[in-house]
């Protein structure tokens, strides 16, 4: 990125990422406002009512003509060791000054020397003189983004000073935990923090974190996996749970990922250290450390070690009695208790959350070193946090074949006011399979019994369906399936007696590749329970109608002639190999009918390649569907990560231009590109009644925490029924559609009550989740592109 | 008084391991001799040999000292529990602190000590502070073992570059008689013995010219006088303690409940765990569950085998799941920490549920099908 000149080697001062690579975190430097002229002079909306909000941004506060001054600093003779050339410049603090911050050969002072070339003279412990040249190469504005770098740089060591413990980029506070004993699980209150240049000034970012850390090492977990699943899988089982994962050492203080199991190894076994010489593991911890392993049988965790600059790549190898696991694995996010418990003390209401960060910046008023390096740097902060005013835009009016109704603004959720409404289009079940096991065949009727109780008042015609008894075996349910499944039939229904992925994974894969039918998986359990069975068949009969090709409701969708994009992406972080990105594109005017594909890409591969042909055939489709190409295209992109930002807009966006050129050279629809971010730091809160709030749903903020090089603005767009809401954040970065802010912000508001799973307001606009969805079912289950046939529908629901 | 940065020249002559790790390692053979617990390190600089003597598990108590506050403050960090230190505790206590001072003043945050090292110190001291030196070190501090290393300036001969002394901030340094004499005085003085060696062997041939680095270990001959000496005189506290870190640990209560707490309802959670899933594969036959024995054969490999009794057996009596604690104390982790089931039943009061005449840990099953 442009205009970075802070060394990896002053970030390793106080931070240091995990394999020491280093990122552009907060995508510095990517100015993509300039291009827009039309938002060169405001890029803020007006609609909707007035509403103060407070942040948790603080004012970062600096003397008048404050300046960051960096010298270069020469030694001659040519000196190696960084230490060395540290402790032969610091022999001059008289010189420079006590506060300094120093890479070894960039220098940063708060104050200006004398001279633009100072020659300061040291004598090394040998005896040796050396001539040291310091120069000064820059004097940086308090806004420039090396200074941000610095900033952010100088807040970690005050983080470090107030004894926090760094984990990964954040720091938190160890002498305070919390244990939930249940699931062996200590959560950790910390602190994330960022300093940069936002609209008017800059500002501390800082938000309470929570680390989860787990009581238990490796070998633990090993241990009880063995006992789980027994010899025969253990390795598998082993390796579906750990890689990927993040562990800590018992030796030092830093983080590691899983990345492979070496079970031809074991800590008997030697490794060579760097001065060549062989030694075993088991000997190194020994002498080292000074501890003992006890199990001599355990594999080796290997960790892949990302160098800076790429070009050195090595691996580590670890012991699994020796490292602690942190985080949560897929299998415990899916554990609705464990969740629960957690969310107990990670889900802090808006009150609480901003006592806790007053706490973290009392600590920082209170201690006299923190105070003191803050000083010295010529810097302070505001310990109130920022107060501005953003906007709650109107609810929308939902229609529903012919009925338009509103719903309840605090809730965002319709549920009720569409119960018995008939559907905007409903797909009949003519012919269709409802396939169970012997046990659950009292469950099958429960269900066939109340799907036909709710269906009519949808307007769904539904017909008896096939009923097939079989055995609990995937090749039992795969046989049926084989044999039964034809063309005309609508969906298959298939009741689960537990949520074991493989025959789910088993039953989704033959019916989205090789027989494209829209399928649906019931677990027996949520159908068990006779008080809220009507609503859980309400349920699925919508999410089987809209995997049919059904439509359920709309909002009013003033522009005419657009395709509505949505882009997101999957990782597969087991095994690597994989990633996948959904891509879901309108059909019609009412946005209520999607063309969906996806892109599964190996490692290495850029996504975006296969993007363009996606974009392609959406373009072919639509026009198919209305006679004509669209005239405006929003692409919504979500799962773009901190750091990419550039690649995005440098290399995607071309290639968006470049696939619309394409289809014709007269051919130039509008075109608007809006990265979607879920995953941010700002918070905001309501003043209501003395007390701090969520904010409500349809709440905007395009003032104040935005970036001035971007035209962005943050919705609230969901509710949250405990803990705090966490707003979305919107970055247009290419826009040649006039539209004027206010518009593009409610066209983004109106697209996230459009996601027919829920009927509510979903955090980010509907073709984001639809593009999730479909992105996370290929990448858990399916592992390949589904059947073009099914395109035109949401069969991944 | 960066003993690693004077090393650069003399690995010229090519010790291997490096001459100050050979001091380390030397001071760390003399901890797992002696197993001291309160280890005092004088002249520590950066702080590598502490970083080194933290993971002695003997040790529960380091100091540092040091006349230099930055070079200490440098790497301190690098003295601080680590976050796995804080997830499991270890059975030890261990504190280590530092403080800027001088070893020519007394402070009665030096008293009590097993160990007191020296390492590449007493060469540093002005004339006066040396003069003074004995009288802290042995005759104030009085630990059982004390350790003092030096360089031997007979060796010198056989280092290139060295023009009068192997540092500029050296203020002497002494051939081996003149430290034998010193060191033999001094032990005499205070009632000590010592013993010479050192470290860096000479090369073949010229042996008379001794060790590179000097050492002489000091045995104090009189027993402990106990700390009531001590009290008889309070003393002011001259050095500034710049750094203390204290690690979490077993022996303090609020970590060992802790521990107890969570392994217990853990433990309990495996047998419920166990209990329930056997229930559901038996159905609700009525018959076969008033068979049902609790099988712990399948995980007993890792958990140990355990002697199931009558009155240690689980069992579920309406919506709740009783799990005898006679049955958690025999799981080898519980028994460890607690030691005794009295300890176990005092340490978990008020924090688990238990039964109501407070023999079991109860479970409500209603509570987990909740909203699956």
């Amino acid at each position: 990125t442009i205009g970075l000149q802070v060394s990896s080697g002053l970030q390793d001062l106080s931070l240091r990422d995990r394999g020491g690579r280093r990122r552009d975190f907060h995508d510095l430097g990517v100015n993509t406002r300039q291009a827009m002229v039309h938002v060169q002079e405001s890029k803020t909306g007006f609609s909707g009512k007035v509403i103060k909000l407070t942040t948790n941004h603080f004012r970062l506060t600096s003397r008048p003509q404050w300046a960051l001054y960096q010298y270069h600093v020469g030694y001659s003779p040519e000196m190696e060791a960084r230490r060395l050339r540290s402790a032969l410049l610091f022999q001059h603090e008289e010189t420079i000054g006590k506060t300094h911050a120093f890479d070894g050969s960039i220098l940063f002072l708060p104050k200006k020397l004398e001279n633009k070339v100072t020659e300061l003279f040291s004598r090394t412990r040998n005896g040796e003189d050396v001539k040291i040249t310091v120069t000064l190469t820059n004097e940086l504005p308090p806004t420039s983004p090396t200074c941000l770098q610095f900033y952010n740089i100088i807040f970690r060591r005050l983080l470090k000073m107030l004894n926090l413990q760094q984990i990964g980029r954040n720091y938190y506070n160890p002498s305070d935990p919390v244990s939930i004993p249940n699931h062996r699980l200590m959560v950790w209150l910390g602190f994330t923090s960022s300093i940069l240049q936002y609209e008017e000034n800059i500002m501390l970012c800082a938000d309470v974190s929570h680390k989860v850390l787990r009581g238990e090492t490796v070998l633990d977990t090993m241990h009880s996996l063995h006992s789980q699943v027994g010899e025969e899988r253990f390795r598998d089982a082993c390796a579906k749970e750990l890689i990927g994962l993040i562990v800590l050492t018992k030796y030092n203080n830093r983080t590691y990922r899983i990345d492979d199991i070496d079970w031809d190894n074991n800590p008997k076994s030697t490794f060579r250290k760097s001065d060549g010489s062989e030694m075993s593991f088991v000997d190194y911890y020994k002498k080292q450390y000074n501890i003992e392993i006890s199990d001599w049988m355990q594999p080796v965790l290997i960790s892949q070690m990302k160098r800076k600059r790429g070009n050195i790549q090595g691996s580590v190898a670890l012991i699994p009695e020796l490292c602690s696991l942190t985080g949560l694995t897929d299998k415990m996010r899916s554990d609705f208790n464990m969740m629960k418990d957690l969310a107990i003390h990670t889900r802090l209401p808006p009150e609480q959350r901003q006592r806790e960060l007053g706490r973290l910046l009392n600590y920082i008023q209170k201690d006299d070193n923190v105070q003191k390096e803050l000083r010295n740097w010529g810097l302070s902060f505001d310990y109130k946090s920022v107060s501005f005013t953003g906007r709650v835009v109107q609810g929308e009016k939902i229609f529903q074949s012919g009925t338009m109704f509103d719903y309840n603004p605090q809730f965002a959720d319709w549920t009720k006011e569409t119960r018995g409404l008939p559907l905007i289009r409903s797909v009949p079940m003519d012919s269709w399979l409802l396939i169970y096991t012997r046990r659950n065949y009292d469950v099958a009727n429960t269900l066939l019994q109340s799907l036909f109780k709710v269906t009519p008042s949808m307007g769904i015609h539904m017909n008896r369906p096939s009923m097939i008894e079989v055995d609990d075996r995937t090749e039992a349910y795969l046989r049926v399936l084989q044999q039964r499944v034809t063309p005309d039939i609508n969906i298959v229904v298939c009741i689960l007696s537990s949520s074991r992925k493989d025959k789910y994974d088993a039953i989704k894969k033959y019916l989205c590749t090789e027989c494209p039918i829209p399928s649906q998986c019931v677990l027996a359990r949520t159908l068990s329970k006779p008080q809220t069975i009507m609503t859980v068949a309400t349920k699925i009969a919508l999410q089987m109608n809209c995997k049919m090709g059904g439509e359920l409701w709309s909002v009013e969708i003033p522009l005419k002639k657009v395709m509505i994009v949505g882009i997101d992406c999957y990782h597969d972080t087991v095994s690597g190999k994989q990633s996948i990105a959904g891509f879901v594109a309108s059909l019609n005017q009412t946005v209520t009918r999607w063309f969906s594909r996806c892109v599964v890409q190996s490692r290495g591969q850029e996504l975006v390649d296969g993007i363009k042909t996606c974009l392609q055939t959406a373009l072919r489709n639509w026009s198919k569907w209305n006679k004509c190409l669209p005239s405006r295209i929003f692409v919504y992109r979500d799962g773009v990560g901190d750091g990419q930002l550039n690649t995005l807009v440098n290399y995607e966006v071309p290639q968006f231009l470049d696939c619309l050129k394409s289809i014709g050279t007269d051919y130039s629809p509008r075109l608007t590109v809006i990265v979607v971010k879920k995953r941010v730091g700002a918070r905001f809160f309501a003043e209501i009644g003395g007390g701090l709030k969520n904010p409500p749903p349809g709440t905007v903020v395009d003032t104040v925490v935005t970036r001035p090089e971007w035209y962005d603005f943050f919705i609230v767009s969901q509710t949250v029924k405990n803990g705090c809401v966490a707003p979305t954040h919107y970055n247009v970065v290419y826009d040649t559609s006039q539209l004027k802010p206010d518009h593009v912000q409610r066209l983004t508001y109106k697209l996230c009550h459009m996601y027919y799973n829920w009927s509510g307001i979903i955090r980010v606009p509907a073709p984001c989740q639809y593009a999730h969805k479909l992105a996370f079912l290929v990448g858990q289950s399916i592992h390949r592109e589904p059947n073009l046939m099914l395109s035109d529908k949401l069969y991944y629901l | 008084m960066d003993k690693n940065f004077q090393e650069e020249f003399t690995q010229i002559v090519k010790f291997e391991p490096p001459l100050y790790k050979q001091r380390y390692q030397f001071v760390k053979d003399l901890v797992e001799k002696y197993k001291p617990k309160k280890v005092a390190d004088l002249g520590c600089a950066d702080c590598s040999l502490l970083w080194m003597l933290k993971f002695c598990s003997c040790i529960e108590v380091l100091a540092g000292l040091d006349i230099c506050a930055n070079v200490m403050k440098e790497k301190m960090h690098t003295l601080s529990p680590l976050p796995v230190d804080y997830l499991q505790p270890s059975e030890r206590s261990l504190t280590v602190t530092l403080h800027h001072g001088s070893v020519a003043h007394k402070d009665p945050c030096m008293l009590g000590f097993d160990l007191v090292t020296c390492i590449e110190l007493i060469e540093h001291l002005e004339e006066s502070e040396l003069k003074k030196f004995p009288e802290v070190v042995f005759g104030f501090m009085a630990p059982s073992i004390v350790v003092i290393s030096t360089p031997n300036s007979e060796f010198n001969s056989l280092l290139p570059r060295v023009m009068l002394y192997r540092h500029p901030d050296h203020k002497f340094e002494w051939t081996q008689a003149q430290f034998q004499s010193w060191a033999l005085e001094t032990a005499r003085c205070y009632d000590y013995s010592v013993e010479f060696t050192g470290v860096g062997h000479p090369p073949t041939g010229m042996e008379k010219v001794g060790f590179c680095t000097q050492i002489g270990v000091f045995v104090r001959k009189y027993p402990q006088t106990g700390e009531s000496v001590q009290s008889e005189k309070p003393m002011e506290a001259v050095y500034k303690t710049v750094f203390k870190a204290v690690y979490p640990s077993l022996k303090d209560e609020k970590y060992l409940q802790n521990a107890v707490i969570n392994e217990v309802i853990f433990t309990a959670q495996i047998i419920k765990h166990r209990l329930m899933s056997k229930r559901e594969e038996y159905g609700d036959d009525p018959e076969k569950k008033s068979k049902f024995q609790p099988s712990m054969d399948s995980f007993s490999d890792y958990f140990g085998k355990l002697v199931v009794e009558k009155n240690m057996e689980p069992f579920v009596s309406g919506n709740e799941v009783h799990i005898p604690l006679t049955t958690i104390f025999s799981f080898p982790k519980v028994n460890r920490l607690c030691g005794t089931f009295e300890k176990l039943c005092k340490l978990i009061a008020g924090k688990v549920t238990l039964s109501s005449d407070g023999s079991a840990v109860m479970f409500n099953i209603e509570h987990d099908n909740e909203e699956n």
